[in-house]
This record gives structure tokens, C-alpha cells and sequence, in this order.
């Protein structure tokens, strides 16, 4: 057989796309080959005879005559596996990997069918704990470095590591050390046979009893694409699917483990109305009516600016449509946000015209990171920000008041004091850090921006976009968020000021919409905190939250609880209980991912299918099904019939998301579509001017991050996640910790003028001098707010 | 190259018998001239190989800093020439380093030494010592502007370290294990991925005669292809071991009886390891009086390797012989191929198990069956089925047992032990590693019984 | 955050000076660990990953693939015969039994009171004198196992601050691979290399 292909492409890849299967072990196609398990040998013409070599560390080359099963390779296929099992114990029966095995699948396939190994086998003790996630298994292992090099390359925390050399090779971490890796979980989904497994999973199923369906994740904003494995209607677990578009094939520890609290026996399962202080069950019929006929009531005395709804985030286009839908049409409102007070401007976010794709990084001259610590907050974008940082030759400018994730790879880092964003901002404009002016004026610049600090308020990042615009023409922006949702939810109209299609709420998209909607109010209406203001101070009074926590997530929860308290009827529709529901007048269960289908739109703005596997528990259901309820029961007809349906509304009333079918994203895009800017009347976003604020000139400043495990309510659920956030401990430079009277491990109080509570304290070379690092919404930890002026002092106990 | 007086590493002996000249005149050549004397030199790198120094030098890339890297990291068992250049004349190889780096424009130089070498590695760092302070490295050598720095670096114990990319790989602070291929040649891209030169301490101390003496004069040493002389490391069963300088063309009958002084107690000669452990046996009946040149050997199946010469006489167990060789692969395996890992342990525990009376009818060809997974098709010079030769050099002694030895194979098997050493001897059996017995049966075999 | 004395941290600085790049002072700083402790400890290792700028993980990693970072409690005398093919053609086997047997340590261990660990090791390029032994690295040739058995007798008895190749190869050796010249006055004082890098030629001086 005959074939063309790119030069310099491997032997092993460039068979494989012509559809000859070379057997491998220690092959990856996103990892530098290391030629160790040699199971790939092929036979090579070469003017001296035939050569072995081994497919995947040697490039094709012109006129190449290659030979992938002659004698000798067959030959050698065998003795690898007749090797490979010498040590194994071969205890498939228990081994989770059992039936989709590929040391399995080969010894079938190329393997000599019996074993002439009588020796004694290497023994090890049984699997051993390697973190709270990951078990390890080292008899089972074959030493194909996938995972040591996974540590290495792809995320940057080589934390498992081989050991020993010959045939006493082992992989291990350092004593006492665990794998406590972000991104811990690829480990095991790569390891070809069962030597890495993980908690959640470990003997839950046999794999040809799974039940599977592609989707995307919703807790990452990149969405990355997952494959959900169920069986007898429970989520089992996640696998990541390899897709260029995303996330390559990896996941956090977050988005794939994050699951069990689909489960949990503390979701809500019926509809719940407080009667005499207490939540009680009632019926569907029951609670709509309760709902709808209180709705009404505030809606006729004081029209929809009495009304709110917030939430949307974190559920699909779908939902987040009808909640757009709901709040304007049957409650007559604009009053209705998906942001928590923590993110940037709802155009920014979702109609900058030159926002960046995620592929657009790899392609990058200069990546400008002035953001959250992508490896906390945006997983999926850290890991292909490294890459492109350490293999595809990006510079990499990281600017953050402390240390990331990124550091080890960034060209150029510039550190400031929370508060001190605006100074620095004006000094680079001004010229200063000529090495970070000079990068960003190189060609192919893409800027990673978003509050890295709430010190400095949420308009930073523009003026940041706004200085990045000027110092390089052709730049490419991506506003970052971190609700893994809220662009999906933006460009469906949940915000105060746009519509859905991110159409601004003008007359001519009011106008536009009215051919569809009917019409709508006109005024802009409040935002999170506006409407949270209105609540307390009575303008506001009645609150739908949906799928949202603001006690929980606010950087400033005292706003949220003083309007909760204040606010006349609260309807909420959530999976748990949580802090802002709790005292709800009606609670109704919701189905959550999984449950559902529908697509969801990323950071990038591409739209993806998610599916649904397993019933939604109890009577729980959609979101979107239980706003249609209520305002039919308002005497409003929204007309939501299924999330089909719905899909074809927005494609409708929405020129960005016009030809979107589910059809086109499961058969033509299965890795989505990326909606276009322009099509949807590009808001073009006009600079914010440099503000000249100084930074604080207090000896510490506050600053407070969110870290990737944190005391959220599907955290909360998830057994195996829930123990991992790093609780209520306050990092600081070890040269302030005498002044403080603080040593690493002793108990500190931390004051600020929002809060104050007992904190662990963290001596780390990684916080700056002056600076006080609190990780957000941590288990047990008391809230700070986002104020930089904060005081320590030792606890003496 | 090894005449020695007893203070022959100090720097004012090596300078008294013209030590340092030849260096310094190199500071006055371009690469060009310096490259093209070694070529026509004919000098074959004496790490084992026998690559061309000189065509070596020549493939240097063109990227800086590039790097210089002596190897006197010498583990293959039967060799010990470099220890004697090291502690006796480290100044000679001092002074071919600094050859080496002006011809190759390198300005910092490394010196491998194996870490069980400490006194070499002694006598390398005072020498680095006195060089420093007489002006002949560091800052402006001889007076020049041309600088030359070299560090001393010591192993950790790892014989594939001697393999040029292990060690550069090791000397990056990494696990000692070797580089994939291509590219074939550090000097491409070797330490820090910089264009380096790795040379055998014998090589580099040839470089100083060969300037001085001048190429046509080296070359012209011995009448054949194999130019200058070459050290051999000759130990086992003959009466005078030693390193011996001898110009190449020899024969074995010659080096073992008449250098050698022949077989102790007035045995017989039953084999001989030609070149290091990795060399395929040869044994009198055959090879006694082929010449000792590079081409010749090949010829034969096997190679001269690092000049380890391994004599065994009559009364040797081959069985146990074999094992010791294939266990010492086994245990300096860097453990990155499948079948270097897992083969040569097996090759081991199946030798232990003969050797104790365990062994198997089946197990020869077991033996040679594994050892063609190792080295497919079991061909000298090995198909390269595996990263670098450690794991094909194992199967060595397993073709000697299959093309001489498999009566004695044979023996031990109906023997239920050795015929050489009774059963009950108070030998030593490092235990196998391991946990329970594995109960597996091969058709035609007995259980096996895993002594321990 | 240094563990290791002023000394030490100054060595490291200097040591990591010759190199390029910091991770290649990897095995030398191993080295100075385990002179700081005795032998390789966790926290040994540790402080390596410090001043390399790698994880204790790759230390380990490195540390482990070498046979000379001993990684548990090791003798104050470490004994390795040499058992590779000619030493063993020359009866290696014998005189590892004998150290054996007259110090009580099977090979690979260490005795109670952390004065006598004995191994065996692959070819330590002695093999025109075979049977060798090294006693912390320092070489004598040509050990018969008589010869072996006085050898354990006198570490265990005169406890020598510094062993020196030399002198043992005076009291316990017989012939030499080749002509050894002058005489050497440095010694090991401990189970690893007395080889110091860095021009202040090695090891402790015997007084
Ligand atoms: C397993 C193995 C071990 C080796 N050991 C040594 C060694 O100890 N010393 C050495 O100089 N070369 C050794 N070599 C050869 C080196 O890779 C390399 O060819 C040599 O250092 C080049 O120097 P030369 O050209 O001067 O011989 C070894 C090669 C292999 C494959
Ligand atoms: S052949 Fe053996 S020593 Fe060589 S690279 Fe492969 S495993 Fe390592
Ligand atoms: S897949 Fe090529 S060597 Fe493992």
C-alpha cells in the first residue's frame, strides 16, 4: 500500500491515519515518544537491508518501505508481551482496567498466547495510596512512562516519577509526598493497564456494562469535552475525549471527579414550600401556584422592576434562554444577571470583536496572562498555555500580585501588590518594563485577561484589554470569567443589559426581538449587586434564584446575606440546599448535568452539545420546563415545549447562533461550533481610560483567589473532591512572618473591615513580601471581602 | 602511553618529559587543520566503538557553546586501562582535552568519572589543580585569551553511564538512562541539547602523541587499518594480568601465551571474552590465531570492544560464567526497553536455577528463545531492537553456551547441579528478588522449584 | 531555608558555580547530603530539590537509579566486594562469604551498631589483581579470603577515622592491576566517595 503523507509526521501517527494499526504501549500523541515498551518495532528498508526501528520515534521520509508485519516484527511483538507478562500478575478478574485493557487487547492480538515464564514474579505490596484520588499499583505496571511524562510535560508537577533502575524500575512518588496533582486524574485514564486508579471509580463497574454518551464539562470554561460512563442510572464517571479544539483529551481533577454529587442523597427531590418557618413537600400543581400567584401579586402592585431573577451559569443555553425569556416576558424585567458581582462587563465578556479562540494560543508570538492563576480557575487554558509556552516557543508575560501556576514557564512575570494593578497598568503605558511593552508589541499577540485580584475592582482587565489594543494592533483578547457557563448564559440574555444573541438592549434589538417576543421592557434593568442593593433597600422584592449561591460565591457575601434577609419572597431552583436558599419561600428540584440535554457555550464563545445519560432524581426537572410552568400558571405563554425547541428559538431570535441544530453539533461538529462575533452586531467595546489610582500604602495588603477546590455546593457533595481544598489557612512571605509573631502551622487572626477570622498560616516564598494570600470559600474559613486593607496578629493559644 | 615513573601524575614529571607542548602549539591551529590531522591520524575512539575520533569532530554542529565530555566512567567488567590513565597520567588527558576543545572550539570541558574512581577522580581534580594554576586552564590559556574551564564530575554507580547519552543525560541531573537515536551523535545534539564531543579517556590521551608525533607517524604504528597503539586489559586465568600497550595485529595466541604467560597451573584455555563483557565469546578451537585487529574480530562475530580480555580455563563453569556476565546486564540495565528490563533478569534467574540444579531439558532453548527477543534474529552486530546495546550485549554468553557449550548445559541438567562446584559449596546465591512462587507449568518441564 | 551548616551551603554554591545549569549539581549535592547525614535521608534529598529548582520527586528519582546514594542507615565501613566475572573466576564468591561470616552482615545489610555494611558490586575495574574489595570506595587488590576475614578484624578493632587505599592495600592486598607510584595520603571517612569536587583535592587528610 501506497501513501502520501506529511513529512516528518511518525511512522507510527501516519499509519495509524492511513488505517494500519501499529501495536503500542508507551506511544502518545500529545507526548514526546520515549521508544521504551519497543512494541512498535517495524522492519525499514534501508540501503544496508532490512533495519528495525520503532515506528514511533522515527519520522516518515520520502519513498520510505516500511514492513509492519514481517517475521522479525511479528517476532518481536511477541517477546515484548511474552515480557511484558512475565511480571504481571496477571489478576484481570479484579483490575478495573479489565476489558479495556490494552495490554489486554495486544497479548490477544500479537501476543504468543502462553507464558514460559516459571521464575518468581516481582512482587509489590497491593495497590498503595499515592494521593486522596489516586491508587497505584505497581505490579500491574508496565513502565511506559505515560504517566511520569504526562507530570512532566503536559501540567507541570512531576510528582510521580520512576524509581530505581532494571528491573526494579517502579514509579513512586517521594515519600510522604503525595501526587497531588491538579490534573492527577489523566494519569489513570491513560495508564494502559490498571497500575493507576482512582477513588471515585475503583470497583463501581465492569466496563462493558457501562452506558456512555459524549457531552461537554460544565466545570471548566473551556468546556472540555467529557464522555460520561454510567451504569444502572448513575454517573460512574468521566474520561476526557481528545479533541484539537479544547482540551486535547485532559481534564482537572475537578471537572473529572467532580461528579458524585449527582448522587448524592442530599439532592432535591421535590418541590418544597415553607409553611409555619418550615420547608415542607408539596406537590408540583401546589408550588407552581404558590409561586406564580405571588409573582403576579408583586408584579401588579409594582410592576417587573419589583422583580428579579439570578442565576444561569451553570446549566445550559437552554435554560439559560428560558430564564431570559421568563424574566422579560412573563415578570416583565430586566433585572437579571448571571454574574456574582465578580466578572467583567457583559459585553466584554461576550462581544469583544477581537476575542481569541483557545486554538489561537497555540499560534501565539506573546501570551500576555493578567488573570486569575489559570491552573486554579481555567484549567483546560493553563495546560495549553504551558504547552505553548514550553514547546510551540510562545513568550509567555505573566502578571499577577503573587506566584502561578505559569511561573516556571513564563518569559517575563511582573508581580504587584493587590490594589497596585492600576499603577502598574499606567506604568507599562508609560513605558516602564520595556521587556513586557516589547513583548506585547510583537506580532501574534493574545491576552488572557481577568480579575486577578479584587483589589484593584472589575475593570481592570479592560483597561488592561484596553492597553494591550494599543501596544499591538492585530491582538486577540479573552475576557476570562469563571462561572463555566456565564458566556453561554450572556449570549443568551442574562444580563441586565443584553439580549440574548448579545444584542444590546437598545431599540433596535428590543425591536428585533419583539417580532418573537412580543415586547419587552426597554429600560436597562439591575445587575447581581444592583439587584441584591434593591432587595435590601425594598425596590426589588421578590428574588427567583436559579442554580446560584451568591451568599456563597460573592467576593463580598455581606451584600448578599443582608438582601436575602431583606427580601420579600424568594423562589429558587437548585439542586441542593444551600446558603442562599435555605430560607426560600419555595424551592423547586432541579436536574442537573447529566440529566439534561442542550448545548453550552465556552470561553471561546463555541457551542457544544450536552447530553443527558440518567434520569433526573425524584421529581426533579429542567429549568427551563419550571420557568414555562410558572408563567403559564401566570397566564403567560413562553412557548418552551423542550430544550429542542428551545435550541431552535435561539437559533431564531439570535443571528450569531442562527444555523446551530442539534444535528449539526452531533454529527458534523462534535467538538462544536465557535459562534461568530460579527454576525451578532459586535458591541464594539470602548476602552476604559487609565485610571491613575495608587495602590494602597498599607504594610499588608489582602489578597484573596479562587483556588480549584473550594467549599462550593457540588464540591460540598463530592466526597472524593470535598476534602482537597487547602481550608481556611492565610499564606504569607516567610520575611513578614517574625514581625507577625507567626510561624508556618500556628493559628493567625486576619481583620478586615468585612470580616475577620482564624486562619492556618502558610509561610511561602511564592506570597510577596506585605502580601496576604487568603484562598477564597474555603471550608471552615471566614469570609474577608475584597477589600486590600487586612491585619494579622498571632494567636497565642 | 603507560610508562611510568612514580610520581608520573604531577604536572612538573609530565612537563619534564615535554608534557603541555602540543597543547599549546594546538592554541596556534585552526579547527580545520586540527580536525584534519586527527582524520588522517586514523584514531579510533577507544571507548569501544572504535568510531573515527577525527570524523567525529567533524560532525560537530555549528550551535554554541558546545561542550567537550571525557568518559572515564569504564564499568565494562573486565576493563581497568582507564583507571591506570587516570591516576598515573591524568595530565596527559588534561592536555588532550585541551586539544580537543580548541579543536573543537568548546570552552568548558567535563570530566565523567565513575563513582567507585575516587582516587582517580582524586588525582584528575589536582591535576585540573595544577593545570589552573600554572595558566594551562581557566581564564586565558598559555597566555592566550582562549578560555577553558573544566569541571571533574563523579558518578553515582551506573555502568550504563558509559553509554555517551546515559552520561550526558546524567550530567544534566538526570536518571543515567540513554537518549533515543537519532540523532546518532551528541555532537548533533548533546548536553543542555548543545552540539557536544564525548571521547574515551584513551582517545584523548592519545591526542598529545599524535601532535607530536604527527598523524602519518601514528598511523604508520602497525601495518594495518587499526592505527597507534591500543591498551588491553587482560584478566582472568592467565599469569601475568595487566594493561599491556600493544600495536594492533597481534594474535590471541600471542597476547594470552606470550604476554599473558599463559594458563596458570598448567591448565587448559577453555574461552575468552575478546573485548568487555558485551563481546561474543571466543574459544580456542576457532580463534586462537586470528590477529587482534578491529576488522578481524568483526569477522569472527565479535569485537574488541573496550580491550577487556576475560580468559577462562578449563576447570570454569560456563553455566556460572555465563551467569555472572548476564547478571551484571541485568543489574546495570537502565531499565527503558521492554526487552532489556524484563529479558536479561530472566536470562539470570533461569542460569541461577541451571547452575543449581534446577535446570530444565527445555531450558536451553528457552535461553536462546529469550535471548532472540532481546536481540531479534540474534545477529552480531545486533539489530538495534532496543535503545542502546546494553540489552542485545547480554545475550553474549548465551550464544557461547549455544554454539559451545550446550553439552555442559546439558550436564547440569541431568546432573541436578555443576558439575564444577559441588552442590553443597559454600558459594554465593544472591537471592532472586521477588514475592510467592509462580505456579505456572510449561508442557514438557518439571514444576521448577525456585530455589531462594 | 537551609538545614545543611554554613559550610555545607557554601560547598553547594560553589559546586552548582561549575555547572551550566543548577540540576546538573544533582549527584555531587547527593554526595554532600549524605556527608552531612551518613547516608541519604528524606530530608537529605529535600534540601537537594532546593537548591537544584526540581521536585523531591525527581531527586529521588535520580538518586535512586545510582547505586552509590544509599538511602538507608549505612555503616561507618562499607565493604563492596567485587563479584563480577573475574573476580569471580578468581574466587570473589569466596571472600564476600568470608567478610561475611567474620562480620555477621549478610550482604546488603548493616550490622546493629552502624559500623559494618557489606554488599556485593558489579566490576569495580580491578581485574588485573582479582578478588578486589573496596572499603568506602578505597581500593584493595588482589584480597585473598584469609585476607578478608583480617581486614573485617581490623575495621572492627582500629576503627581507622580514615581508611586509606594505600595502607589497606599494604596490610590486606596482594598484587596490583598495575604499578600504584607514590603513595597517597587521603582517605574516606565514610560510606561514600572522598572525592571533593572543586580543587580542594578530596577527602580527609589521614594525620
Ligand atoms: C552500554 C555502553 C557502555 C559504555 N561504556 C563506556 C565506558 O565506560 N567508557 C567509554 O569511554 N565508553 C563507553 N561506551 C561507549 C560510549 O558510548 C562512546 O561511544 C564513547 O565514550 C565514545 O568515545 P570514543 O569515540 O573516544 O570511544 C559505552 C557504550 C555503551 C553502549
Ligand atoms: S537497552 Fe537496556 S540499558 Fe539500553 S536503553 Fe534499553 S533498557 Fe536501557
Ligand atoms: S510505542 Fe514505540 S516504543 Fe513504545
Amino acid at each position: 500500500m501506497e501513501s502520501q503523507v506529511p513529512a516528518g509526521e511518525l511512522l507510527i501517527k501516519a499509519a495509524q491515519d492511513e488505517g494500519t494499526y501499529i501495536p503500542r504501549f508507551c506511544w502518545h500523541e500529545r507526548m514526546s515518544p520515549v521508544g521504551m515498551c519497543r512494541m512498535c518495532l517495524v522492519e525499514i528498508e534501508t540501503p544496508r537491508g532490512p533495519m528495525m526501528v520503532t515506528a514511533c520515534t522515527n519520522p516518515v521520509s520520502d519513498g520510505m518501505v516500511v514492513d509492519t508485519e514481517s517475521e522479525e516484527v511479528k517476532k518481536a511483538q511477541e517477546a515484548i508481551l511474552e515480557f511484558l507478562l512475565a511480571n504481571h500478575p496477571l489478576d484481570c478478574p479484579v483490575c478495573d482496567k479489565g476489558g479495556e485493557c490494552p495490554l489486554q487487547d495486544q497479548a490477544l492480538a500479537y501476543g504468543p498466547g502462553e507464558s514460559r515464564f516459571v521464575e518468581i514474579k516481582r512482587s509489590y505490596e497491593k495497590p498503595i495510596r499515592i494521593s486522596d484520588l489516586v491508587l497505584l499499583d505497581r505490579e500491574r505496571c508496565i513502565l511506559c512512562a505515560l504517566c511520569t511524562r504526562f507530570s512532566e510535560e503536559i501540567s507541570g508537577d512531576p510528582l510521580i516519577e520512576f524509581l530505581d533502575r532494571g528491573n526494579a524500575t517502579e514509579v513512586n512518588t517521594f515519600p510522604d509526598l503525595p501526587f497531588s496533582s491538579y490534573f492527577s486524574g489523566n494519569t489513570v485514564q491513560i495508564c494502559p493497564v490498571g497500575a493507576l486508579t482512582a477513588k471515585p471509580y475503583r470497583f463501581r463497574a465492569r466496563p462493558w456494562d457501562l452506558q456512555k454518551v459524549e457531552s461537554s464539562s460544565l466545570q471548566d470554561t473551556a468546556h472540555p469535552r467529557i464522555e460520561i460512563h454510567a451504569s444502572q442510572n448513575e454517573v460512574l464517571r468521566y474520561t476526557g475525549v481528545d479533541n484539537d479544539a479544547t482540551n486535547q483529551g485532559w481534564l482537572s481533577d475537578k471537572a473529572r471527579f467532580g461528579f458524585e454529587y449527582l448522587r448524592s442523597d442530599q439532592r432535591l427531590t421535590s418541590p418544597l414550600v415553607r409553611r409555619d418557618g418550615e420547608l415542607v413537600e408539596v406537590s408540583w400543581q401546589e408550588a407552581i401556584n404558590i409561586a406564580a400567584s405571588r409573582l403576579d401579586l408583586i408584579k401588579e402592585e409594582d410592576g417587573g422592576e419589583a422583580l428579579a431573577v439570578i442565576g444561569g451559569a451553570q446549566g445550559t443555553n437552554e435554560d439559560a434562554f428560558a430564564i431570559s425569556k421568563f424574566a422579560r416576558v412573563a415578570l416583565g424585567s430586566n433585572n437579571v444577571d448571571a454574574r456574582l458581582d465578580d466578572a467583567l462587563a457583559s459585553h466584554f465578556l461576550s462581544a469583544s470583536v477581537d476575542r481569541a479562540t483557545i486554538a489561537d494560543i497555540d499560534n501565539a508570538g506573546t501570551l500576555v496572562v493578567w488573570a486569575p492563576d489559570l491552573k486554579e480557575e481555567h484549567p483546560t487554558l493553563y495546560l495549553r498555555v504551558r504547552r505553548a509556552a514550553q514547546e510551540l516557543g510562545a513568550t509567555l508575560v505573566v502578571i499577577h500580585p503573587r506566584a502561578t501556576g505559569l511561573d516556571d514557564r513564563a518569559t517575563l512575570k511582573l508581580t504587584y501588590r493587590p490594589g497596585g494593578g492600576y499603577q502598574l497598568l499606567d506604568e507599562l503605558a508609560h513605558g516602564d518594563h520595556p521587556e513586557v511593552t516589547h513583548a506585547m508589541a510583537a506580532d501574534k499577540v493574545v491576552a488572557l485577561v481577568g480579575i486577578a485580584s479584587h483589589a484593584d475592582g472589575d475593570q481592570l482587565a479592560e483597561s488592561v484589554a484596553a492597553l494591550v489594543r494599543q501596544k499591538a494592533t492585530h491582538a486577540k483578547l479573552l475576557p476570562l470569567n469563571s462561572r463555566a457557563n456565564t458566556y453561554g448564559a450572556l449570549d443568551m440574555g442574562l444580563a441586565p443589559d443584553l439580549l440574548p444573541g448579545r444584542v444590546g438592549l437598545d431599540s433596535i434589538g428590543c425591536a428585533n426581538l419583539a417580532a418573537f417576543w412580543g415586547d419587552i421592557p426597554t429600560a436597562i434593568g439591575r445587575d447581581t449587586r444592583q439587584i441584591l442593593e434593591g432587595l435590601d433597600s425594598g425596590e426589588v422584592r421578590s428574588l427567583v434564584l436559579v442554580g446560584a449561591d451568591p451568599i456563597t460565591d460573592l467576593p463580598d457575601p455581606s451584600i448578599a446575606v443582608d438582601a436575602l434577609d431583606a427580601a420579600e419572597y424568594v423562589i429558587a431552583i437548585d439542586l441542593f440546599l444551600n446558603d442562599s436558599n435555605r430560607n426560600a419561600d419555595v424551592i423547586f428540584p432541579a436536574s442537573g448535568f447529566s440529566e439534561k440535554e442542550g448545548t453550552v457555550t465556552n470561553v471561546e464563545g463555541r457551542v457544544q452539545k450536552v447530553n443527558q445519560i440518567r434520569p433526573a432524581p425524584g421529581q426533579a426537572r429542567t429549568d427551563w420546563a419550571i420557568l414555562d410552568d410558572i408563567a403559564t400558571r401566570m397566564g403567560v405563554s413562553l412557548g418552551l415545549a423542550s430544550a429542542e425547541t428551545i435550541t431552535k428559538e435561539i437559533a431564531a431570535v439570535s443571528p450569531a447562533y442562527e444555523h446551530l441544530t442539534w444535528d449539526t453539533l452531533e454529527w458534523d461538529h462534535r467538538d462544536g461550533i465557535v459562534v461568530p462575533i460579527q454576525g451578532a452586531q459586535a458591541i464594539n467595546h470602548i476602552p476604559v481610560a487609565l485610571a491613575g489610582t495608587k495602590a494602597p500604602k498599607a504594610q499588608l495588603t489582602l489578597h484573596v483567589a479562587r483556588v480549584m477546590y473550594d467549599n462550593g455546593v457540588r464540591l460540598q457533595h463530592s466526597p472524593s473532591s470535598h476534602k482537597l481544598g487547602p481550608g481556611a489557612v492565610v499564606h504569607l512571605n516567610p520575611g513578614d512572618a517574625p514581625t507577625i509573631g507567626a510561624q508556618d502551622g500556628h493559628t493567625v487572626k486576619v481583620v478586615t473591615n468585612h470580616g475577620e477570622g482564624e486562619f492556618t498560616c502558610v509561610l511561602d516564598e511564592g506570597t510577596p513580601a506585605g502580601v496576604v494570600y487568603v484562598p477564597f470559600n474555603q471550608q471552615g474559613a471566614a469570609s474577608l471581602g475584597p477589600d486590600p486593607v487586612v491585619r494579622v496578629t498571632a494567636v497565642h493559644s | 602511553m603507560i610508562d611510568h615513573p612514580d610520581d608520573s601524575h604531577t604536572i612538573s614529571r609530565y612537563e619534564s618529559t615535554g608534557g603541555y607542548t602540543q597543547s599549546k602549539r594546538a592554541l596556534g591551529l585552526t579547527r580545520d587543520e586540527l580536525v584534519e590531522e586527527i582524520k588522517t591520524s586514523g584514531l579510533l575512539g577507544r571507548g569501544g566503538a572504535a568510531f573515527p575520533a577525527g570524523l567525529k569532530w567533524s560532525f560537530l554542529a555549528p550551535a554554541r557553546p558546545a561542550y567537550v565530555i571525557v568518559n572515564a566512567d569504564e564499568s565494562e567488567p573486565g576493563t581497568f586501562k582507564d583507571r591506570q590513565l587516570l591516576e598515573r597520567d591524568p595530565h596527559q588527558m588534561i592536555e588532550g582535552i585541551i586539544i580537543t576543545s580548541i579543536a573543537n572550539e568548546v570552552h568548558h570541558a567535563f570530566v565523567y568519572v565513575r563513582g567507585e574512581y575516587p582516587k582517580p577522580a582524586r588525582r584528575v581534580q589536582a591535576a585540573v589543580d595544577e593545570a589552573y594554576a600554572k595558566g594551562y586552564l581557566g581564564n586565558g590559556i598559555f597566555g592566550s585569551d582562549y578560555e577553558l574551564e573544566v569541571t571533574v564530575h563523579l558518578g553515582g554507580g551506573a555502568y550504563i553511564c558509559g553509554e555517551e547519552t546515559a552520561l550526558i543525560n546524567s550530567l544534566e541531573g538526570k536518571r543515567g538512562e540513554p537518549r533515543l537515536k537519532p540523532p546518532y551523535f551528541p555532537a548533533a545534539k548533546g548536553l543542555y541539547m548543545m552540539p557536544t564531543i564525548v571521547n574515551n579517556v584513551e582517545t584523548v590521551s592519545n591526542l598529545p602523541h599524535i601532535l607530536a608525533m604527527g598523524a602519518g607517524e601514528f598511523s604508520g604504528l602497525t601495518g594495518n587499518a587499526d592505527t597507534g597503539t591500543f591498551m588491553m586489559s587482560l584478566s582472568g586465568h592467565v599469569s601475568r594480568p595487566g594493561n599491556y600497550e600493544l600495536p594492533h595485529g597481534i594474535t590471541w595466541r600471542a597476547l594470552i601465551y606470550e604476554i599473558g604467560g599463559g594458563i596458570p597451573d598448567g591448565k587448559e584455555l577453555k574461552a575468552w571474552i575478546p573485548g568487555g563483557a558485551s563481546a561474543p565469546w571466543f574459544v580456542p578451537e576457532k580463534h586462537l590465531d586470528l590477529e587482534i585487529t578491529k576488522d578481524a574480530t568483526a569477522a569472527a562475530g565479535s569485537m574488541l570492544g573496550s580491550g577487556a580480555v576475560i580468559v577462562m580455563d578449563e576447570d570454569t563453569c560456563m553455566v556460572k560464567a555465563a551467569e555472572r556476565v548476564v547478571r551484571f546486564f541485568a543489574h546495570e540495565s537502565c531499565g527503558q526497553c521492554t526487552p532489556c528490563r524484563e529479558g536479561t533478569t530472566w536470562l539470570e534467574m533461569i542460569l541461577r536455577r541451571i547452575e543449581e540444579g534446577q535446570g530444565r531439558a527445555v531450558d536451553l532453548d528457552l535461553l536462546i528463545d529469550v535471548s532472540d527477543g532481546i536481540s531479534i534474529g540474534l545477529a552480531w552486530p545486533p539489530k538495534m531492537t532496543t535503545i542502546c546495546p546494553l540489552g542485545p550485549s547480554a545475550v553474549s554468553p548465551i550464544m557461547a553456551l549455544k554454539d559451545y557449550f550446550r553439552d555442559e548445559v546439558d550436564s547440569h541438567v541431568t546432573n541436578g547441579g555443576c558439575p564444577f562446584h559441588a552442590h553443597s559449596e559454600e558459594g554465593f546465591v544472591p537471592p532472586l528478588e521477588g514475592g510467592p512462587v509462580e505456579r505456572s507449568e510449561t508442557e514438557g518441564g518439571r514444576p521448577p522449584e525456585v530455589a531462594v | 531555608m537551609s538545614h545543611w551548616s554554613e559550610d555545607t551551603q557554601e560547598r553547594a554554591r560553589q559546586i552548582i558555580a561549575r555547572y551550566p545549569e543548577k540540576r546538573s549539581a544533582v549527584m555531587p549535592l547527593l554526595y554532600l547530603a549524605m556527608a552531612e547525614e551518613g547516608y541519604l535521608t528524606g530530608d537529605g534529598m529535600e534540601e537537594v530539590a532546593r537548591w537544584c529548582e526540581i521536585t523531591p520527586a525527581q531527586v529521588l528519582s535520580v538518586a535512586s537509579f545510582y547505586t552509590m546514594y544509599k538511602r538507608e542507615r549505612t555503616g561507618q565501613y562499607l565493604v563492596s566486594c567485587c563479584t563480577s566475572i573475574t573476580c569471580m573466576l578468581l574466587g570473589a564468591d569466596d571472600v564476600l562469604h568470608a567478610v561475611e561470616d567474620e562480620s555477621g552482615v549478610p550482604h546488603g545489610e548493616t550490622d546493629d551498631e552502624g559500623l559494618l555494611s557489606v554488599e556485593h558490586v558489579e566490576c569495580i575495574g580491578a581485574c588485573g589483581a582479582a578478588p578486589a574489595v573496596q572499603v568506602n570506595y578505597e581500593l584493595i587488590e588482589g584480597v585473598s579470603p584469609e585476607k578478608a576475614r583480617e581486614l573485617v578484624q581490623w575495621l572492627k578493632s582500629a576503627r581507622p577515622d580514615v581508611v586509606n587505599s594505600d595502607e589497606m592495600q599494604e596490610l590486606f592486598g596482594a598484587r596490583r592491576s598495575f604499578d600504584w607510584g607514590i603513595s597517597e595520603e587521603h582517605g574516606a571517612i565514610g560510606p561514600y566517595p572522598a572525592f571533593q569536587p572543586l580543587g580542594t583535592v578530596g577527602s580527609e587528610v589521614a594525620d
